[in-house]
């Protein structure tokens, strides 16, 4: 994981021939797509159908489900990260990722948005520098600027929720990964939400899982569609929302899924 | 049943119209209505029954506290509170006092070091097949009868503490004065003393310590480890800035019910300690514990009112330490979480 620069023009982050199976049970099965950079796709489909199994397998997270096995591959600048010389916790450091409920660690707000300095030893200066600057990416310094040692879980959800994104950009990832990141906050909470992403997408690869069409049509750049651990069709957003190629896409928007 | 409810309900509802939808009783209306209006009804008066359960524990203390205060009936003791032990002339439990902490503290101390490298195991590291296999053995340790770590710790473990542990430490723990074994304070070659005790003790905290630190780390969400790990930290450093900051209160709870169990352990101490009324002169050296007293002594206690009265008195002084450890470490555990989620 040295090389820091895009190798060639090839993507930055790509999924090759990927197989994620438990227990003879296939989750996800011979997926391949690439994730366009400075843009934002969304991984959408019916429940079970191994989205956020997808997302987990693109930073090894997958790893801490006992009995899931993958195969083939998912390349971050060229590199395979499942390749036996790569470390799992450089990996992550690289691939950011939010989580469906927010999960601020018990203590202050400020020591919340270090935490991932303070793993590699950055200096203080620095540090109060980085969270600075993430916590106004993430949409919250002006809320949160004059009171940095209040209990991070004395916010609100929505501002949870966005110090966790906080968080994940305070070690300046190439890609971030939110796993239904609004599922639990209010409708205000997830249109500041939704407006953070805006802002983001434009530095960095997002991947966003959600179940809401609604909010994949607002956000995204492209859709990934998948139903059973398949993908069934990739594409523009509005390509695929509003002209899809495939029955089950056209069932799913439209809503007349189970 | 039906009718005293119904009773209840029509005294504490409204009236309800005639002829008109009957008014849904408010969650509330039982706890409020029922006293003023309703006095002699069966159900207000069951209602007090709900606090049966919290007074069964301050009425056993105050049971307790009221006997013995009763059975000692206060005699004054020359010398009670001071460290001169010389029944008749002088009654001082100081050195009982001190031989409790002496052994419950370093016991504490060390089953809460290995008590959390188990947990910390189990939880963490280990895989699940093995973590299946250690619990259950560590869980075992709590119910072996105390009398049984007693001859265990005197047959077997004594000698090597005797012969074999306890002059090693001496000789090598010569520059801490204390630790040095001399021709005043020797070496006994049973291995009775401070050591031998200090060492079943742990043993015997070891369950409740463990078992304690497990279950609040097993309580971190799962959701927090992923959180920690994403960010590119390893398992050990999730532990140490997420899962301990967030278990910090089922870990101060192990350590003060593990105090406990440690200070007020008796035979297993009895069997151990040497039985010597005095302040162990080395590390090595026998002494006396406050339970241990009172449980070798009792054969005195009807000799005079002096010695019935320092038995049960001593039971107030180890009582009164008891339920003042449990109440600070309760009331520390309190001010943890407040100040955790609310924040001031």
């Amino acid at each position: 994981m040295s090389g820091e620069g895009p190798v060639g023009n090839g993507p930055i982050l790509s999924v090759d021939h990927l197989t994620v199976t438990a227990k003879g049970k296939t989750l996800l099965d011979d997926i391949s797509l690439d994730f366009a950079s400075n843009s934002l796709t969304a991984v959408v489909g019916p429940s079970g159908c191994g989205k956020t199994t997808l997302v987990r397998s693109l930073n090894r997270m997958t790893e801490l489900t006992p009995g899931l096995r993958v195969k083939g591959a998912v390349n971050y600048l060229g590199q395979n990260i499942y390749d036996r010389s790569v470390n799992p916790v450089l990996v992550r450091r690289r691939i950011g990722m939010v989580f469906q409920r927010p999960t601020v660690f018990p203590n202050s707000i400020y020591e919340n948005a270090a935490f991932g300095l303070r793993l590699v030893h950055e200096e203080e200066g620095k540090i109060d520098i980085a969270v600075r600057h993430a916590l106004t990416r993430a949409g919250l310094w002006d809320e949160v600027k004059d009171d940095l040692e209040r209990p991070a879980l004395s916010l609100s959800g929505g501002q949870q929720q966005r110090l966790c994104i906080a968080r994940a950009l305070a070690v300046r990832p190439r890609v971030l990964l939110l796993d239904e990141p609004t599922s639990a906050l209010d409708p205000g909470s997830t249109q500041r939400l939704e407006e953070t992403m805006e802002h983001l997408k434009e530095e960095m690869v997002l991947v966003l899982v959600t179940h809401n069409v609604g909010q994949a049509a607002r956000v995204s750049d492209r859709v990934a569609f998948l139903h059973t651990g398949h993908l069934v069709e990739m594409g523009e957003t509005e390509e695929i929302l509003e002209r899809p190629k495939d029955p089950l896409t056209q069932q799913f928007i439209t809503g007349r899924f189970p | 049943m039906h009718p005293v409810a119904e009773v209840v309900l029509d005294a504490s509802a409204p009236p309800s119209e005639p002829g008109g939808r009957q008014p849904l009783p408010s969650p509330s209306s039982p706890r409020n209505g029922g006293s003023p209006s309703a006095p002699g009804s069966l159900l207000a008066w069951l209602r007090y029954t709900a606090l049966v359960p919290a007074l069964i524990p301050a009425g056993i203390i105050v049971a307790i506290v009221w006997t013995i205060t009763y059975a000692s009936r206060l005699t004054s003791l020359p010398g009670f509170f001071s460290f001169n032990w010389a029944p008749t002339s002088s009654w001082g439990i100081g050195v009982f006092v001190v031989g409790s902490f002496m052994t419950a503290v370093p016991a504490l101390f060390f089953s809460m070091l290995v008590g959390l490298g188990l947990a910390v195991a189990s939880t963490t590291y280990l895989p699940r097949l093995a973590a299946s296999l250690l619990d259950p053995f560590v869980d075992l340790l709590a119910g072996i009868p105390s009398v049984i770590y007693g001859i265990w710790g005197y047959v077997v473990i004594g000698p090597y503490f005797g012969l074999t542990l306890n002059p090693w430490l001496s000789a090598h723990l010569q520059f801490l004065p204390w630790f040095h074994a001399t021709k005043a304070a020797p070496i006994n070659t049973l291995g009775l003393g401070l050591p031998l005790a200090i060492f079943v003790l742990t043993l015997m905290a070891l369950p409740i310590t463990t078992l304690l630190i497990r279950d609040s780390l097993r309580a971190v969400p799962r959701e927090l480890w992923e959180s920690g790990l994403a960010l590119g930290a390893t398992r050990w450093e999730v532990l140490r800035r997420v899962a301990f900051p967030y278990s910090r209160r089922g870990i101060m709870s192990a350590a003060f019910l593990g105090f406990g169990r440690a200070f007020g352990e008796t035979v297993a101490v009895a069997m151990l300690i040497g039985s010597t009324a005095q302040i162990p002169p080395s590390f090595y050296g026998t002494g006396y514990t406050m339970a241990a007293a009172m449980f070798e002594l009792i054969d005195s206690a009807y000799t005079s009112a002096q010695w019935l009265s320092v038995l049960t008195e001593m039971a107030i002084v180890l009582l009164a330490i008891s339920l003042l450890v449990n109440v600070a470490g309760r009331r520390l555990v309190i001010s943890l979480s407040t100040t955790e989620v609310a924040g001031v």
